[in-house]
């Protein structure tokens, strides 16, 4: 039972913060990025080659992966988002754009990095073992704490700083956050730059786990747009319930239905959609509150 | 008196919609100028051609002697101009504080001036005071207009526009509006541009005020003649008391 609650809250907090970048990006600028995945994927080969291949420190390797993705989210904002919103008010043009720039990053990926599964030396040797009831590698709870640590100082980067008052305002209304004096170029730019940093630093941290390959950047995404589904587009508070409960029932499902094969993925799908028919909005829907 | 806002034979086009046909207004400085006129007559149209949130197709504004219709919100603001939009528009989930350290995002000038105007707008709407921490869209609609009044004036604004402060409000409350315009104005030196559709009130507690039809101004002049004249009493203070 320990266990499957300590194994629930490390995966959540990966999650968690994986959303929490998804749904900043969707609160400012109503685009669903659909190349969230692939943005993690990038984050976790950065690291992969700065402390896995050339051997600098993780932490090193961790700040390169939040500042590669921030520049390359800034990039997409100013290059291709912010030109198509401009010409465009139909929603589906920046869907649209943002399956493209997934299919774009995967082809990249794929040609730096080939195909194989990526993994990296161990951050921490040892388990933790608390009288059996908790048994957990050292780097994990080092990962999990740091995932953690990352949600609270974005919590209170969002909350306090006159950057990220703004960014709310503009999320909660556009006309009047222009009226306050908020530019909104820079910000829906600093905002996609945060929500792809937030992604590539999840694939740093998760590069030390569960390793990386070019071909999971979909399968992130997917998991990413679920605990959005879950929690309500455009809020932190559902980001962050999005992603514990997903990462709580992926624990559990693979304790109570490791019997019967591969079913958790399966049931969560079903039970998402039975939800989704009762609360579209999801559990915390509302805008960016 | 000097001018410091002058708007001149201003066109604004909605895709096919034409708003403004020829529009030109003056405000001087110190003054309270109140513009009246039905639904559609263009009143917003003007107060987003001055903030610019929408260009004009062909005309001028000047500020302060300075060129400024094509400038940018956030520029805007900067020089001093404040609006508080039709419909209030507080940030809902934020709270009353975070709604008016907002409104001072423009400003340059130190945290303490800034905590200054934030006391003195607390003062001037106790309401607030009360409500803080409250999320804006919890308030009423009263509070919420004197908060969003609170949220322009912490921009240290020299020109406040003023679209529709009374439009849904209790009457009770919006004789309180009133009073604090007028204050505002009088203790501030806030020059304000007031558009209203309860005439009545605007043309009370402004010194001039322009009056239009359809995208253009039909008649101007002192409030205090408009509102003896039988042309305004028969189009904007028939029916309201
Ligand atoms: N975004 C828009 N797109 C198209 N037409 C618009 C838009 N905004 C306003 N209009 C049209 O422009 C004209 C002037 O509108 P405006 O909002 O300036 O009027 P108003 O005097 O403020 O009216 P109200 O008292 O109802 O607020 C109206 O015919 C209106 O339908
Ligand atoms: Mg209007």
């Amino acid at each position: 039972m320990e266990q499957v609650i300590a194994n629930g809250l490390y995966l959540g907090a990966q999650y968690a913060l994986i959303a929490l970048g998804l749904t900043l990006i969707f609160a400012l600028m109503n685009v669903l990025n659909f190349a969230h995945g692939q943005m993690y994927v990038l984050g976790g080969f950065v690291t992969y080659v700065i402390y896995g291949q050339l051997g600098l420190p993780f932490v090193v390797a961790l700040i390169a992966s939040a500042i590669t993705l921030a520049a390359v989210g800034a990039l997409i904002e100013i290059y291709l988002f912010r030109p198509v919103i401009r010409k465009s008010h139909r929603e589906e043009s920046t869907m649209l754009l943002a399956a493209a720039i997934a299919f774009f990053l995967d082809a990249v990926i794929l040609l730096l990095f080939g195909e194989k599964q990526r993994g990296v030396p161990k951050i921490l040797d040892g388990v933790l073992n608390w009288d059996f009831r908790i048994i957990m590698p050292y780097d994990r709870i080092a990962i999990g704490v740091l995932a953690i640590l990352i949600i609270a100082a974005f919590i209170l980067y969002m909350q306090y700083s006159k950057t990220g008052r703004a960014m709310r305002a503009l999320a909660q209304d556009r006309v009047a956050a222009q009226l306050m004096g908020v530019q909104v170029d820079r910000y829906s730019m600093i905002g996609f730059a945060i929500g792809a940093m937030l992604a590539g630093v999840v694939g740093g941290l998760l590069v030390t786990i569960t390793g990386v390959n070019s071909g999971i950047g979909g399968p992130i995404s997917i998991k990413a747009f679920m605990m959005v589904m879950i929690g309500g587009a455009g809020v932190v508070s559902g980001a962050i319930a999005g992603g514990f409960i997903l990462g709580m029932a992926e624990s559990v499902g693979l304790t109570v239905f490791s019997g019967y094969g591969d079913v958790t993925y399966l049931i969560i799908f079903a039970s998402l959609m039975v939800f989704l028919a009762i609360r579209p909005q999801g559990l915390m829907g509302k805008p960016w509150g | 008196m000097d001018s410091l806002l002058n708007f001149s034979n201003a066109e604004l086009h909605y895709d096919h919609v034409h708003a403004l046909r020829g529009v030109s207004l003056n405000i001087n400085e110190g003054e309270t100028v109140a513009l009246i006129g039905a639904n559609g007559a263009g009143k917003t149209s003007i107060l987003r051609a001055i903030t610019g949130l929408h260009p004009i197709s062909s005309g001028q504004v000047h500020y302060k002697g300075e060129r400024i219709d094509g400038m940018p919100p956030h520029k805007l603001v900067e020089m001093g101009i404040a609006m508080v939009p039709e419909g209030r528009r507080v940030f809902p989930f934020m709270s009353v504080k975070d709604n008016l350290l907002m409104g001072a995002f423009s400003r340059s000038d130190s945290k303490q001036e800034v905590k200054a105007t934030l006391d003195s707008v607390l003062t001037r709407f106790p309401r607030l005071k009360e409500r803080y921490k409250q999320a804006a869209g919890t308030l009423s609609g009263g509070e919420q207009q004197m908060m969003v009044i609170g949220r322009a004036l912490m921009a240290k604004p020299t020109l406040l526009l003023l679209d529709e402060p009374s439009l849904g409000i209790a009457p009770k409350l919006v004789q309180d509006i009133a009073r604090s315009i007028v204050a505002i104005n009088r203790d501030e030196k806030v020059s304000v541009l007031l558009v209203e559709q309860n005439s009545r009130m605007a043309l009370r507690i402004s010194h001039r005020a322009y009056a239009m039809t359809t995208g253009e101004v039909v008649l101007q002049g002192d409030s205090k003649d408009l509102l003896q004249d039988d042309r305004v009493k028969a189009l904007y203070l028939g029916g309201e008391i």
